[in-house]
């Protein structure tokens, strides 16, 4: 009730910041109306859905990886997904569902390139997705070289993620993020045996080798669809699940359900800031995450024991 | 807790183990009744936390035959086999913040608080019961481990060195529980490295020698001092619960 409450608030304080003032309650005139339900809500619907379906995606690849540190981002898989991307708009420049399939391709190819290192064990394979990860940036920017004028922008705004003009109905996006988060909620029991470690969770019953592909297959959906959506994106992933942790205990009901909603009030917020700070110019609102999050995460790494 | 869980016997013929090249053991036979405490000792590396290992399918077994009451190892689910077993092993990473009462509760499945407020109690946890498993010293969270085989309540327990880094008087403890749930017809199997504290539990011993041979025998036959010495290449005297190391004699 009170994440709703919050949830709404929050979105009532956005929806009216902006170049002017708007009160969404009463929208001074035709334009005003215009400007705020067909520019800034469906902006506001997708940072969102976009944010919700990174903090999941984040949460589940902490436990897959057994290292809290984990997440789309991080791991290169964000980056390898908008080399997919951009790599089908290369190919049909006009072609969202091409773009998404791209994507989705990128997300598995980062995953599996990620996990080839698995046998490292949980913080040298997050070494190894932090170097993949400045790979597929080297390969994006190649890509940018070799992409005719128009796309570079197009490019650009994958690289540091864009709110503005999503490729994927709201509609879907909203589903998505229900279906993740329904998903995630009917495998919370055993995602929570899994933070005991394999050998703890299998002999509490847990199939460990199918939980981890369902859990695999889910994290680079929601990863892929992330990114199409708003391109890369980083430590929404990593910052809200661990805050959502510190507040709401680990059992994953908490945990999922909280990061669900915390991710998407938290990219509303970086979004907003994004466009209110240097109005009317727009800063890119990966910049504003990484603010946050990379000194999140160095609190992280220093803190952790060992 | 129950009193009388629902007994189950283990038979296992010809048993081999391996990891990576090396054979642990091979051609282990047994029959354990309910109701038993078996000790495994060896030296390090022989195989005994594999055997564990082996008998809930968590290693693939090279060959042989296990069985829980004619049913083969094989053809239960990991459902099932969570229901016959409780396994005590490495202490579970503390990452993520868990809090002892919640480590149990996964344990349990969600099960009776009453059960987990038994075996808190039992292990002196109660203090504790919602610290995060992080802010707990290793013989802590060891009890932690012993209580959450507790609140399973399975017919068979399987403890990978139940008395490590437990002080001397939870180490009493624990080999006391050990006691008391077999004689409720609980089957025990249990890895150790002191030789008092096998026995002062085991019925049966089961002995890997670290060269793929293996032994096994009533406590009693098996805990001499002229048995054990070549296994673990060292001076022992008497036998049973007198059995000691002899230090600094060459």
């Amino acid at each position: 009730m009170s994440l709703l409450g919050l949830v709404v608030t929050v979105a009532f304080i956005a929806l009216g910041l902006g170049e002017h003032w708007i009160n969404p309650l009463r929208p001074a005139s035709e334009i005003e109306s215009m400007i705020l339900w067909e520019i800034r809500l469906p902006r506001l619907l997708t940072a969102f859905a976009v944010g919700g379906l990174l903090a999941l995606a984040g949460a589940w690849f902490q436990v897959l990886l057994g290292n809290p540190l984990a997440e789309p981002y991080v791991l290169g898989v964000a980056g390898s997904a908008a080399v997919g991307a951009v790599s089908g708009m290369m190919l049909f420049p006009e072609s969202v569902v091409v773009t998404s399939i791209g994507a989705f391709i990128g997300a598995w190819v980062g995953i599996a390139a990620v996990l080839s290192f698995s046998h490292l064990g949980p913080s040298r394979l997050l070494l190894a997705g932090v170097v993949l990860a400045a790979l597929w940036g080297a390969v994006l920017m190649l890509l940018m070289a070799l992409l005719p004028e128009r796309g570079v922008m197009l490019a650009y705004a994958w690289m540091m993620g864009d709110l503005s003009n999503s490729s994927l109905p709201i509609w879907l996006l909203l589903l998505v993020w229900l279906f993740a988060l329904a998903c995630g909620l009917l495998l919370s029991l055993s995602l929570d045996k899994l933070l005991l470690g394999e050998r703890h969770a299998e002999a509490l019953g847990v199939d460990v080798a199918s939980l981890r592909t369902k859990l695999l297959l889910l994290a680079s959906a929601v990863t892929a669809v992330a990114v199409t959506a708003a391109g890369t994106i980083g430590f929404v992933g990593l910052v809200v699940p661990h805050l959502m942790r510190l507040l709401f205990g680990s059992l994953h009901k908490a945990v999922l359900i909280s990061s669900a909603v915390g991710g998407g009030v938290l990219l509303m917020i970086a979004d907003t800031a994004a466009r209110t700070v240097i109005s009317p110019a727009e800063l890119p609102v990966g910049v504003l995450t990484a603010v946050i999050g990379v000194p999140v995460f160095l609190w992280l790494l220093i803190r952790k024991p060992s | 807790m129950v009193a009388h869980p629902e007994a189950l016997m283990i038979q296992i013929r010809g048993l081999s183990v391996r990891r990576g090249e090396k054979t642990l053991f091979e051609q282990l036979n047994v029959d354990i009744q309910p109701g038993k405490v078996v000790t495994v000792l060896g030296p390090n590396g022989a195989g005994k936390s594999s055997f564990l290992l082996s008998l809930l399918n968590l290693i693939t077994r090279e060959s042989g035959d296990v069985r829980f009451d004619d049913q083969p190892l094989p053809e239960l689910s990991r459902q099932k086999l969570a229901k016959i077993m409780a396994w005590q092993g490495d202490l579970p990473p503390a990452e993520f913040g868990l809090t002892v009462v919640q480590r149990l509760l996964l344990a349990s499945d969600g099960g009776a608080q009453e059960e987990i407020n038994d075996a808190l109690a039992f292990m002196d946890l109660e203090k504790l019961r919602n610290r995060a498993l992080a802010e707990l010293s290793s013989g802590e969270r060891q009890r932690v481990e012993i209580a959450a085989l507790m609140v399973q309540d399975n017919p068979i327990w399987l403890m990978d060195e139940p008395t490590a880094h437990l002080d001397m008087r939870h180490q009493a403890d624990c080999l006391k529980l050990m006691k008391k749930e077999a004689q409720k017809g609980r089957l025990i199997i249990t890895v150790l490295h002191n030789l008092q504290q096998a026995a002062a539990v085991a019925d049966m011993v089961i002995l890997l020698d670290g060269k793929a041979g293996v032994e096994v025998g009533a406590a009693d036959d098996m805990l001499q001092a002229a048995k054990l010495e070549p296994v673990f290449g060292v001076l022992l005297s008497g036998k049973g619960r007198d059995l000691k190391q002899v230090y600094g004699e060459e």
